[in-house]
């Protein structure tokens, strides 16, 4: 089974909890089910649920629309059910996305991914209809052109058994099991960014939380610049078709519905039919071949998804020039009717969704920057962000899911050598530093090295003559930045690595052995807040030494064995250290026995990845038993009249609690997303560790 | 018994007497033993050195000399590469031994053999076959004497080692200069791993204070530049307006730890080296090793970190705060009743005391 699809009875009730509080009840019973009972037919969930058939598919759609389930392939025999985990837990992350695309694109392109978020996947002309509506359309049809869009992905992928449903998508879909009649408002709020609808509340809450703490965070200064409401449909279009570039947003296709189980079965097929000519060899030789040439066909099929479609690239030049510039959103919004017919061919059809591996790139990113900040201080994770973002584009995703079978000899893999995209050259970091105080964080003493204008004092180390960063000229900024960079690969995580001396100096990222570096980094962070240093001592002794006896362990502690006792007895029970015992006698008494501890890095980090998906749904169960403290408050506080006009109807007392609750809900919430940060560290960035 | 002396006997130069007298039979053996009293303590003698000190006439009466010193206990017969040799004892030591019983003797032989590595009571028992009752009383009997000592093997933790009283046990069963009477001396481990984290964090790292770079507020152009890119609204990558850098919040008297440019990482030698120039620890010399097992353990401290192979450096931490994780920073990650907590039940999310004093609010009663 596919290491990502494996599941963990309380990731299955982490997940029901987030599907109920993002996309409400039905959608929620319908998957619990399925996350109960596995991969089911439709007849069996009718018959495990209390659902009946109609009720069912409207769940099922919502949950398709938004990819929480794979499905078969729609010309399998009997159509399965499954649910896919990896994006059932993503829904957490819908605001942290929204963030991310934010610091990096600017607001529009948040803008534009979180409705993406919250549509599921959608047709680009979808897209633009929820942001201009036509006005000469109905308001059915208007609607339509969503659930239309969808329907018809339905119909060509499961066949006809959902085209009863596809009428009745749009309420559902957006969240708000409304009416016809009210879909149309639903969506324009939704497209303006303002939606207070429950499918968007999360997302909206945050953006507001995550902001307090990454606002130092300096994008390229376009924050203040664009105020995210999307001006044209052309400039809709210049957006998606940039985040489609750097891979942030990619194309819909069938194969993305596959369960892993189809999946290999189908590319298993495709290279038997390759490399045998369709008959499953039995060789042991060969089926090494097979096996190696179905990952290939998986990463095939993978590797098609992010293709930017060839009418895209050539509009996208078109577009370019004019990105953001006034002089054509003037024109364009005079008669966007027109230009929405004459842009609006083929790729109209598109229909699009947010990339979750890049989610994932970006999120580690985010972590390595913010780790850096904690060791090296501000100026040096400023510099290491700059680095990282610049490969980012470059990145798909943090590991290869499908690698090839480890070769029985690797002496003998051929060196491909390092892909150049992958290097970072000091000098095109330093052109990125103008708005950075780069001086800050070294030695003075290398400051006064380099500009040689200066000097530093004897017994203060103050620079007799300061140095003001935006007069430093182009070559001592880039030497500086080195001297940032050398930092970065001196610290014992290396969190760059020297390659060549191109461009003054060149660097590649070895992030496989960061990503170990920081599953030890949060496993130690969770003993030091558990057990205190002592308990960190003695994983950071196990994890370098491998199995010790007592004796063994206090020597390399350099600490009597009473001390150690108490907390190896502690770490056990937690699961962090596992205990062996090997007879030394035949009669295997224990007193001849030899009492072996050792710490298995793996290990320790799936018992932490369970305990955090646990404590995650006890924070969404406290928030449910906070909110239904306060309910009829929350239910007077959102009946339209008093929306907006709080002050006015909530008395004093009323307005207190609604504060509170707000404060307690953000508190919980924002836990709630850094144990997200934990689970994508420990989870997300590196495949299962084979080795210790 | 294989070579008892490890030591290679010194050359000691032949020291010609000039006309010796003749002394009286009785007193020769006195005077052989004052002549090898003169050389350095611990020398050992061969059978020309001592025939070359020209005390006994014959090598028939130098034999008998030596073995009346011997029925003494003042002189010691051992072998060296198959050829005898003798050491000289002290006179205490001597009388000492003379009162000893033939049983005590013969385990003090046997301890005397094995010098400073000592030897387990078990493996003297085997060597000496004698029994339990004996070697216990034996063993007693020549502690109270002060000739032996007992020591607990670092090694073997519940094993008992003897050797001679006036012997340092062996860093084989005593352990290094870290460890006394079998354990880790943990005061001693604490003072001197501070006093070693002073020096690395002196050779690596440089304080700084925060006015260390205190350049001029940003001139006027740029802040005109600045404001006129404000208020356009747009800005051109190219003729970026020289705004002044974002500079984090400092104060002009906290000093900062940074690490140093250009440092020279010690090494376990040249910290070794250096704390036994200081003569940090009174009377005990720390060698690479110990000082490796010592930069080791601080490393696991996280007191000090390894770069390269051999080189260490102080941790550094530009923050103050701890945060651990979002697991373990909620009630949750530190929860004593974490594994019996349920979705429903008397221990629950609804329930719980240390959510409610988290985020100050009421729990459910149960």
């Amino acid at each position: 089974m596919s290491y990502s699809q494996r599941e963990t009875p309380i990731l299955a009730e982490l997940c029901t909890f987030l599907v109920e509080h993002v996309y409400g009840e039905l959608a929620a019973r319908v998957f619990s089910v399925l996350a109960r009972f596995g991969r089911q037919r439709l007849g069996d969930l009718s018959r495990a649920s209390y659902l009946n058939g109609r009720q069912l598919k409207y769940g099922l759609v919502i949950l398709i629309q938004q990819h929480l389930v794979f499905h078969s392939p729609a010309d399998a025999k009997y159509m399965f059910y499954e649910i896919d985990w990896q994006h059932s837990y993503a829904l957490v992350r819908c605001g942290k996305i929204a963030k991310l695309v934010e610091d990096r694109f600017g607001k529009k392109a948040a803008n534009v991914v979180s409705n993406l978020l919250t549509l599921g996947h959608t047709r680009i002309a979808d897209l633009k209809e929820a942001y201009f509506p036509s006005h000469t359309d109905s308001d059915d049809e208007s609607d339509d052109g969503i659930v239309n869009g969808v329907g018809l992905r339905k119909g060509k992928a499961n066949g006809t058994r959902l085209n009863g449903a596809v009428e009745k998508i749009n309420g559902t879909a957006n969240g708000k099991p409304t009416d016809d009649e009210d879909a149309k408002p639903a969506t324009e709020t939704l497209a303006n960014g303002v939606n207070t609808s429950k499918a968007t509340s999360n997302p909206v809450k945050v953006n507001g939380v995550s902001k307090e703490t990454t606002d130092r965070d300096t994008t390229d200064g376009s924050e203040e610049l664009d105020d995210g409401s999307i001006g044209s449909a052309e400039e809709l279009h210049a957006t998606i078709q940039l985040l489609m570039e750097r891979g942030w947003v990619m194309k819909v296709e069938d194969a993305q519905y596959l369960s892993p189980g189809d999946l290999h079965d189908i590319a298993r097929r495709q290279a038997a039919d390759e490399i045998f000519g369709g008959i499953i060899p039995t060789g042991t030789k060969d089926k090494d071949k097979l096996a190696a040439g179905t990952q290939q066909h998986k990463r095939r099929i993978r590797d098609a998804w992010l293709e930017v479609p060839q009418a895209c690239t050539r509009k996208r030049k078109a577009a370019d020039t004019d990105y953001g510039a006034s002089n054509k959103r003037v024109k364009v919004n005079g008669g966007y009717g027109v230009s929405g017919a004459t842009s609006g061919n083929n790729e109209d059809d598109l229909v699009v969704r947010v990339n979750p591996e890049k989610i994932a790139v970006a999120m580690r990113t985010e972590q390595l920057v913010h780790l850096v900040e904690q060791r090296l201080g501000y100026t040096t994770a400023r510099i290491y962000q700059i680095m990282l973002r610049m490969l980012e584009s470059n990145l798909a995703r943090c590991y290869e899911e499908y690698p090839d079978p480890p070769l029985a000899d690797p002496e003998k893999a051929p060196d491909n050598g390092i892909d150049p995209r992958l290097l970072v050259t000091t000098r095109d970091v330093a052109k990125q530093t103008k708005d950075l105080d780069i001086c800050e964080g070294l030695d003075p003493h290398a400051i006064a090295q380099i500009t040689k204008r200066t000097h530093v004092e004897k017994r203060t180390n103050v620079l007799s003559q300061p140095i003001d960063p935006s007069t430093l000229s182009h070559d001592e900024r880039v030497r500086i930045v080195h001297k940032h960079i050398s930092l970065l690969s001196e610290d014992p995580f290396h969190f760059v690595t020297w390659h060549t001396r191109a461009g003054y100096s060149q660097w590649r990222i070895e992030f496989d052995e960061i990503m170990k570096g920081l599953i030890q980094h949060e496993i130690e962070n969770t003993i030091a807040s558990r057990k205190g240093a002592l308990g960190v001592k003695l994983i950071r002794a196990l994890r370098k030494k491998g199995k010790l006896d007592e004796r063994q362990t206090c020597n390399t502690m350099m600490m009597s064995a009473n001390d150690i006792r108490g907390i190896v007895n502690d770490l056990t029970v937690q699961g962090f250290v596992q205990t062996q015992e090997i007879p030394r006698v035949e009669r295997r008494e224990a007193k001849h026995s030899i009492h072996l501890i050792w710490y298995d890095r793996q290990r320790a980090r799936e018992k932490l990845l369970h305990d955090t998906y646990k404590g995650m749904v006890r924070i969404m169960q406290r928030i449910a038993f906070e909110r239904e403290k306060v309910q009829p408050l929350l239910a007077k506080a959102e009946r339209s009249d008093v929306v907006g006009n709080e002050a006015k109807y909530l008395s004093k007392g009323e307005l207190e609690a609604l504060k509170k609750w707000k404060e307690v809900e953000e508190k919980l919430l924002l836990q709630l997303f850094r144990e997200d940060d934990l689970v994508a560290t420990l989870r997300d960035f590196i495949g299962p560790l084979v080795s210790v | 018994m294989a070579s008892a002396s490890v030591a290679a006997p010194s050359p000691a130069p032949k020291q010609e007497d000039g006309a010796p007298p003749e002394p009286p039979a009785v007193n020769r053996m006195d005077l052989l033993y004052e002549k090898c009293a003169e050389k350095p303590q611990g020398t050992v003698f061969f059978q020309r050195d001592l025939s070359n000190m020209q005390v006994a006439e014959t090598m028939g009466e130098l034999t008998t000399l030596l073995q009346e010193l011997c029925d003494r206990h003042l002189m010691k017969l051992m072998t060296f590469d198959g050829e005898p040799c003798w050491k000289l004892r002290s006179k205490e030591e001597a009388q000492k031994l003379l009162r000893l019983t033939p049983d005590e003797r013969l385990l003090y032989h046997h301890i005397d053999q094995v010098q400073s590595e000592g030897i387990w009571s078990k493996a003297l028992r085997m060597r000496t076959n004698v029994t339990q009752q004996v070697l216990t009383k034996c063993l007693k009997s020549l502690e109270s004497k002060d000739l032996v000592q007992s020591v607990m093997s670092v090694k073997f933790p519940n094993r008992k080692m003897y050797l001679l009283k006036h012997l340092r046990p062996s860093e084989d069963i005593a352990g290094g200069p870290w460890q006394s009477e079998g354990d880790f001396d943990t005061a001693l481990i604490e003072a001197i791993s501070g006093v070693v984290a002073q020096f690395i964090e002196q050779e690596t790292c440089t304080k700084v204070p925060g006015n260390w770079n205190d350049y001029a507020p940003a001139h006027r152009i740029a802040a005109v530049a600045q404001k006129k890119a404000h208020v356009q609204r747009v800005r051109d990558i190219e003729d970026a307006p020289p705004v002044r850098p974002y500079r984090p919040p400092m104060h002009p008297h906290q000093t900062k730890v940074v690490h140093k440019n250009n440092p020279h990482y010690p090494t376990a030698a040249s910290v070794a080296e250096w704390l036994n120039a200081k003569e940090v620890i009174k009377g005990k010399v720390v060698r690479e090793a110990d000082m490796d097992q010592l930069l080791e353990m601080m490393v696991l401290d996280g007191r000090l970190e390894k770069i390269s192979g051999t080189n260490y450096r102080t941790v550094l931490s530009a923050t103050d705060t701890k945060v651990f994780n979002g697991f373990v920073d909620a009630p949750c990650g530190n929860c004593p009743v974490f594994d019996l907590c349920g979705d429903e039940g008397d221990i629950s999310a609804r329930t719980c005391i240390y959510f409610g004093d988290w985020l100050a609010t009421e729990s459910e009663a149960v």
